[in-house]
Parts: C-alpha cells; sequence; structure tokens
C-alpha cells in the first residue's frame, strides 16, 4: 500500500516534465527514490516462520519419545505438509524418517496425524503461522517402527483376512472367455468403495479399532469386504457375509464416524459398514 | 559355585522373551546342520547383548525388540528361507551434505 502511494507522488511530482520522457522519468526517479528500495527490501526480508512440533522416536537410540521442534520459512516452502516435511529431512535433520511416494494423494503412503487429525500430509495444506505451531505424530494407537513411520502388518493381514478378489463358481469355459458384463448400474454401486487407497486413517481414528485392533476389521477392511459383496460379478456374496457376521469382526462397529471425518478421499466407510449390516438381517 | 541365579517368578514380559528365544532355536532345528549351528550362535549373541544392554524398565524398547524378533522368527519359520547371516556396519563420522 506504501509502495502505491509512494509512486503516485513521484508520479504527480514527475508530471511537470515533457510528455515524451514522462515514462522514463518516472522511472529513473523511482529507482533513486530511497524510500521506494527500502519498502522493497522489507518485502523480500520478511519471513514467515512455522514451527513444527514433529514426533521423534529412534528404536537405535531408545530414549522416550519427543516432540521436537523445527522452524520453518513458508515463504521458501511448498504449500503441503509433505513439502515441509521434505524441507526439513534435507536441510535440517536428514534423520527425520517418514513414508512417501506419490505427493499427489493416491499412494497412502504419507498417512499420519496432523495437528489431531488423520489424513494424508501431501494433502493437507500448512495452517498458516499465526494459527501457531503444528503437532505431527504418527497414525494413533499404531505400533511405532521409527519417528512417523508404523507398523502396518496388522492393517494389511486384516485386508487380506476378507479375501479382495473376485471369486466365481461357474468355471470360466462357460462365459467363452471373455469378460464378465457388467451393467452400468451395477458398476455404480462400487462408486464409493474402489477408490479406497488403504492408507488407514479411518481405521486409526476409530475408537473402537483402538481398543480391539487384533479382533475387530476396522472401516477399511469392512469398506473392501462391502466392495467385494456389492459386486454383482461376484458369486460368493453368502459366504463373504458370513465371514464377516462375527461380533468382533463386524459388530464393533458402534457408527462412531469419526472414519467418515478422517478419509482423504472423502469416502464413508461407515455407510459401507451399514450397508453389510443391513444384508446381514436378511434370511 | 554361587547359588543358582534362576528367578523364582518370570514376569510377563520375560516369558514372553524365553518363549521367543526357545522359538528361534526350534526353527534353528528345521534347517540344516552348519545353518543351525549359524542361526543359534547369531540368535544367542543378539539375546546375551541385548539382556546386558537394554534396561529391565524400558518396557517401549523391550516390546519394540519383541515385535521385531516375532517378524523376524516368522520369516525365518518359512521352508523357503535356509539361514541367517549378520554384518557389522560401523558408524563413521558422515558429514551433512553441504549445497
Amino acid at each position: 500500500m506504501a509502495t502505491g502511494l509512494i509512486r503516485r507522488a513521484i508520479a504527480s511530482a514527475s508530471s511537470r516534465s515533457t510528455a515524451a520522457s514522462f515514462r522514463y522519468v518516472c522511472v529513473r526517479t523511482m529507482a533513486s527514490e530511497a524510500q521506494a528500495q527500502q519498502v522493497d527490501l522489507k518485502a523480500r526480508d520478511k519471513t514467515d516462520v512455522k514451527t513444527f512440533s514433529i514426533y521423534r522416536w529412534n528404536p537405535d537410540n531408545p530414549k522416550k519419545p519427543e516432540l521436537k521442534e523445527y522452524e520453518i520459512d513458508l515463504k521458501e516452502c511448498g504449500p503441503m505438509v509433505l513439502d515441509a516435511l521434505i524441507k526439513i529431512k534435507n536441510e535440517m535433520d536428514p534423520t527425520l524418517t517418514f513414508r512417501r511416494s506419490c505427493r499427489e494423494g493416491i499412494c497412502g503412503s504419507c498417512a499420519m496425524n496432523i495437528d489431531g487429525c488423520n489424513g494424508l500430509a501431501c494433502l493437507t495444506k500448512i495452517a498458516p503461522s499465526n494459527a501457531g505451531a503444528t503437532m505431527i505424530t504418527p497414525l494413533p494407537h499404531m505400533f511405532v517402527i521409527k519417528d512417523l513411520v508404523v507398523d502396518m502388518t496388522n492393517f494389511y493381514n486384516q485386508y487380506k483376512s476378507i479375501e479382495p478378489w473376485l471369486k466365481r463358481k461357474t468355471p470360466a469355459a462357460e462365459l467363452d472367455g471373455k469378460e464378465i458384463r457388467q451393467s452400468k448400474k451395477d458398476r455404480a454401486k462400487l462408486d464409493g468403495m474402489y477408490e479406497c487407497i488403504l492408507c488407514a486413517c479411518c481405521s486409526t481414528s476409530c475408537p473402537s479399532y483402538w481398543w480391539n485392533p487384533e479382533s475387530y476389521l476396522g472401516p477399511a477392511a469392512l469398506l473392501h469386504a462391502n466392495r467385494w459383496i456389492s459386486d454383482s460379478r461376484d458369486e460368493y456374496t453368502e459366504e463373504r457375509l458370513d465371514a464377516v457376521n462375527d461380533e468382533f469382526k463386524l459388530y464393533r462397529c458402534h457408527t462412531i464416524l469419526n472414519c467418515a471425518r478422517a478419509c482423504p478421499k472423502g469416502l464413508n466407510p461407515g455407510k459401507q459398514i451399514q450397508h453389510i449390516k443391513q444384508l446381514q438381517l436378511k434370511p | 559355585m554361587g547359588p543358582s541365579s534362576a528367578p523364582r517368578r518370570l514376569s510377563g514380559m520375560q516369558k514372553q522373551v524365553l518363549s521367543l528365544y526357545r522359538g528361534f532355536l526350534r526353527a534353528a532345528r528345521t534347517k540344516s546342520a552348519e545353518d543351525r549351528q549359524r542361526i543359534e550362535s547369531i540368535v544367542s549373541i543378539e539375546f546375551r547383548r541385548n539382556a546386558k544392554e537394554v534396561d529391565r524398565k524400558n518396557f517401549l524398547y523391550i516390546e519394540y525388540l519383541l515385535r521385531r524378533g516375532k517378524k523376524q522368527l516368522d520369516q525365518l519359520r518359512s521352508p523357503d528361507i535356509v539361514g541367517l547371516s549378520a554384518t557389522n556396519v560401523s558408524f563413521s563420522q558422515t558429514k551433512a551434505p553441504t549445497h
């Protein structure tokens, strides 16, 4: 704003000169104007410093886990939390450990807890610096391997246990070797389930999953179970429903719906679990 | 010789460590003779070193080592795996990258 006023003052001062050289004179007077220079320098020097307090724990040097603070100039950093983490790792602390791959929210590697909410680091924007420090911790109630890396084997085993592949009873020869047909309506039934990237944000935000991680399947696995139950090409629907129809595997869900809130892709696992429960009611 | 140093009551965590050690020795029995010796020596060195170095109250680290050990044991049990080997990596002072 101040620069604008100064420029207008110079323009009015030099308007007395001839029209032809007006612009050149204007530029020269601005260049020699010390105040204008100072204001330009201040705009460049201003650094927008943001503090990140990041959970650190090293298994090779086992002390108690701690929150370490790092300061980043937001003017020299990309907009997403993953950009800040990479900048910290490159310039300040190379021992910071985290998972990352696609940087566009499709692989699900960089799932972590940012300021209390589970999400993907590559999709979460950094909150402005006047909002205080950002706390980055690993996914809650998961065993930590190092810093922000957690042990996902239990999560993957639960996904494997629901048998996430097409199962058919009629032999393939009957369909004359071509693909199994599916109408557009039936394909539309899978929308909202096939997009799941298995980032574990939903399962690790579910309090019921925190208290029973080994027996409750969790929203992600149940979402995929519903994806295969609702697939018209799959012929083992009844067996799939019976496999999940367990007091712990399915009915630990108490519709807390933290999963729908946490999903970075905007899916609603709670709704899919409701669908499974309704199908179980049919005789 | 002094009195026997075997503790009277083992805590749950001590029992887990001992059963993990037992599991390793049993898995080693299923492999060939020279691999069995190598596995037994590596495993016993690792367990004895950790028993000396790790503080008894450091539950977080002990649980981490137990989890890691269980995963390694599951890998070892598979019939495709034939043996273990260990190498020593010395940590020399690394310079921070200068741009």
